[in-house]
């Protein structure tokens, strides 16, 4: 998302616009109203007396609010500085503006308030592919509110505009027509209300109370995580800013009950994503346990019953991606929802199991019993597609369905050392590791709340015949690490990445073998001096800007250095993190999706991947998992066991306040690792 | 899933409905206990179907009485529904029917329906 553009949003409600407050969408970029994958706003232009506005300055109030500070005047030569204008804006059920304008002069102003509207009702799908609409427009004014409308069949969306200031309302926008006396000021209330959404009619909330309500929310969330206390300032914004911003990306749906998960990222992934909500909730489990639950629950509502080669959906399957837009309404998208992933399913597993570690909840796991069988019942039957007994992904859906249903799912990520790709179906390396955790951790469930003794021996009998064909037929002799996959003749796919931290992270690799891995890891190929690359450096594919092959992730990091504490490499899991939280420290404590995989002595600070998704859910867990991993938190029974391992340059930090089984703990912990001297 | 017969008389509905009847329980509904209305209109007439689900204990009746969820939908869609010809949350977007009530019951419902296509499991049909 390009720069000097403001974003508000509330759930999967989002505004974006420029610095004055004005929407003017093009097809094919993000800005606009959106609400439900539909962009319910696509201008939105304020003049008086035909002048636009020049921006003198932005408060993002809050991630649900923000305040434009204008005046009226055209180009940037002149300035009439006897008025200023004031947009405050919230969101909630489209977005309620306030719009004050400020007579400074000695005289009465007679002004012409303009507001243009207009909607094209994109799905975001055509504005990220530009596509063209297939349905009709209408725009009619009713009782003083232009309602803009957008029908094909049965389907329907429309956006209701209103003032709370009398206006003379027409197809394009309201106008104003007033009278300012001296040193007084003129404002109204402008509504921008979503209707008719589709599956999740919302219920009219009056916009003051909606924005207290947001206001408390975000009060409580911040007040109920642990508080941090460091030496080091940026750790203490990055953390402050990652509880922002996960807040901000929590997302209710309905079906949810309405509690919450986090959705995925702005501006592209506002909804429920099986890998993103669960990976980030398991980054988040010390600090706020409860978008665990709603992930499970809400994953569990919608695990797959059926085959459906159009949605790739199995019986067990845990969902992908699931979107409300037109084109998934009229299934040109599969995406209702599409269950193209080969990690969620397992790792909804693994979910589970750390989610009862770190709360006790074990009426959760009774309640998940059917679901989480029938998750560990697709590893076996359905995700073992050479009868090999491993996890493989081909898509049925070979129009619309995604190649790679692995975290890395651009085309090209998965290659062999001399940049070749393989065919299909592809065994990735981190869905073995994820599915030997899986059933491990559920041997242990299965133990303690499903009283199934005999199935959890299953399980761990299974999970050691996988690991031990895991280590002999991934592991790449010449080069003392795990290949990225194996390819359908089983030939290893022989890439050195980062894949190799996940491995370490589920415990599947051979004691023997970790320390040669956590060596690569860190070592000069995969580590750039501010992370972990996705893929090592000299590979065929190797790009430092490209997508999955040679940026530096850091949701990817923070489960490498959970998985080097994991196998006892403290000071690599310490180095890691530091590299990380510099770099954080540059994103003014918001880590992007991704950035360049330059060596940082090339470039002294850290390149954001162009198009990169910001705030995105797991960047915004990454110093959250980071934190847990530094400290070396760990639930053994009723206790949480500290055994902090941090880099000197953080010095003294205290997290207090955990949550957990064993009601609240704090925990201490004092730099010791000199990082510098380890990345040399 | 498997083995399900659907119903090819002239009145798919009413089969559905008579099925899930007689099957009496279904185990992917466990978790699950609440009633859900079907108001299907056909016309001028609407037809109540109410599904009461008590722990995966179904039980199907045409009492017009309140539910925890319900559904408005016109007969020729729901005809679609109940044979499997189309995914309900789709249909649900595009406006085909309505939710009142407790969304999430429905969304467990799902599993009660047919699914839209089926296919041998491997895509390759390669073995080792």
């Amino acid at each position: 998302m390009s720069d000097g553009l403001v974003k508000i949003l509330d759930g999967n409600t989002f505004v974006v616009s420029d610095a004055r407050g004005d929407i003017e969408a093009s097809p094919t970029d993000p800005t606009g109203l959106f609400s439900y994958d539909t962009r319910f706003l696509s201008e939105w232009v304020l003049t008086i007396n035909g002048d636009r506005m020049n921006p003198l300055s932005v408060d993002d109030l809050q991630y649900f609010e923000s305040r434009f500070f204008l005046v009226p005047g055209t180009g940037t030569v002149y300035i009439d500085a006897k008025l200023s204008v004031i947009r405050r804006r919230a969101v909630g059920n489209g977005f309620h503006e306030e719009l004050t304008i400020l007579n400074h002069a000695d005289e009465p102003v007679d002004l012409t308030v303009r507001v243009d509207a207009g909607c094209d009702f994109a799905d975001l799908f055509e504005v990220k592919d530009a596509l063209k609409k297939k349905g009709t427009y209408s725009a009619r004014v009713k009782g003083g509110r232009l309602v803009l409308a957008y029908d094909r069949e049965t389907f329907g969306r429309s956006t209701a505009i209103s003032s709370s200031q009398p206006a003379r309302v027409d197809k394009k926008g309201l106008t104003f027509k007033i009278r300012i006396g001296p040193h007084d000021k003129w404002s109204t209330g402008l509504d921008v209300v979503t209707e008719r959404l589709g599956v999740e009619e919302a219920e009219l909330e009056d916009p003051a109370k909606s924005r207290r309500r947001m206001q408390r929310g975000l009060e409580r969330w911040v007040n109920e995580a642990p508080r941090l206390e460091c030496d080091w300032e940026p750790l203490r914004e990055t953390y402050r800013r990652s509880l922002v911003d996960l807040a901000a990306l929590r997302f209710s749906p309905r079906i949810a009950g309405g509690h919450s998960l986090p959705a995925a990222g702005l501006p592209w992934f506002m909804t429920m994503f099986g890998r993103d909500s669960i990976l980030t909730s398991l980054q988040a489990l010390p600090f706020a346990s409860e978008l665990a639950a709603t992930t499970l629950r809400a994953l569990g509502d919608w695990q797959g019953v059926g085959l459906d080669d159009f949605r790739d959906e199995d019986p067990g399957r845990i969902l992908h991606e699931m979107r409300y837009g037109e084109l998934t309404a009229f299934e040109e998208r599969p995406h209702s929802p599409y269950y193209g992933s080969a990690d969620a399913t397992p790792l909804f597993v693994v979910l589970l199991d750390e989610y009862e570690r770190w709360t006790g909840d074990r009426g959760l796991v009774r309640e998940l019993e059917i679901e989480a069988r029938a998750a560990l019942n697709w590893i076996d039957e359905y995700a073992d597609l050479q009868d090999t007994g491993y996890i493989w992904y081909e898509r049925r859906n070979k129009k619309s369905g995604l190649e790679n249903q692995c975290w890395k799912d651009s085309w090209d990520s998965i290659s062999f050392r001399d940049g070749r790709i393989p065919g299909f179906p592809r065994a990735t390396c981190e869905l073995q590791g994820y599915a030997y955790d899986a059933k491990l951790r559920a041997a242990r469930l299965a133990r303690l709340v499903w009283k199934d003794a005999p199935f959890a021996e299953r399980l761990e009998q299974e999970a050691a015949d996988l690991k031990r064909r895991f280590n002999r037929d991934f592991w790449v002799e010449d080069g003392e690490y795990f290949a990225l996959a194996l390819d359908p003749d089983g030939v290893q796919v022989d890439a050195l990445t980062s894949n190799n931290g996940h491995l370490l992270w589920s415990g599947i690799v051979d004691k023997s073998k970790a320390k040669a891995v956590a060596g690569h890891l860190v070592g000069s190929r995969l580590f750039s001096g501010w992370g972990v690359r996705t893929l090592a450096e000299g590979e065929g594919r190797y790009n430092p800007i490209g997508y999955h092959v040679g940026t530096v992730w850091p949701f990817d990091n923070s489960f490498v250095a959970w998985g080097l504490r994991r196998y006892g490499f403290k000071d690599e899991a310490a180095v890691v993190a530091a590299g990380i939280l510099d770099a954080a420290e540059f994103f003014e404590g918001r880590l992007p999706e991704a950035f360049g995989g330059y060596e940082r002595s090339q470039t002294m600070y850290p390149v954001q991947y162009p198009t990169a998704c910001s705030p995105q859910a797991w960047s915004t867990g990454a110093p959250l998992l980071f934190l847990r991993t530094m400290l070396g938190l760990e639930p053994h029974g009723d206790n949480l066991m500290v055994d902090a391992a941090l880099p000197s340059t953080i010095g003294h930090l205290e997290l207090l306040d955990i949550p957990g089984r064993w009601g609240r703990i704090d925990a201490f912990g004092r730099g010791r690792i000199d990082v510098e001297q380890r990345r040399r | 899933m498997g083995g399900r017969k659907q119903g090819q008389t002239s009145d798919a509905i009413a089969e559905f409905f008579a099925e899930l009847g007689r099957r009496g329980h279904e185990p992917l509904l466990e978790n699950a206990s609440g009633s859900a209305r079907f108001d299907v209109a056909d016309g001028k007439r609407t037809e109540r179907w109410l599904l009461t689900i008590d722990k995966g204990d179904l039980s199907v009746s045409r009492k017009n009485a309140a539910a925890d969820c319900v559904v408005r939908v016109g007969r020729a869609a729901f005809e679609r529904a109940v044979k499997g010809k189309f995914n309900l949350m789709a249909a649900a977007l595009r406006g085909e029917f309505t939710i009142g009530g407790d969304p999430r019951l429905l969304v467990l419902l799902q599993r009660l329906f047919p699914r839209p296509s089926r296919r041998r499991r491997r895509p390759s049909g390669k073995t080792p």
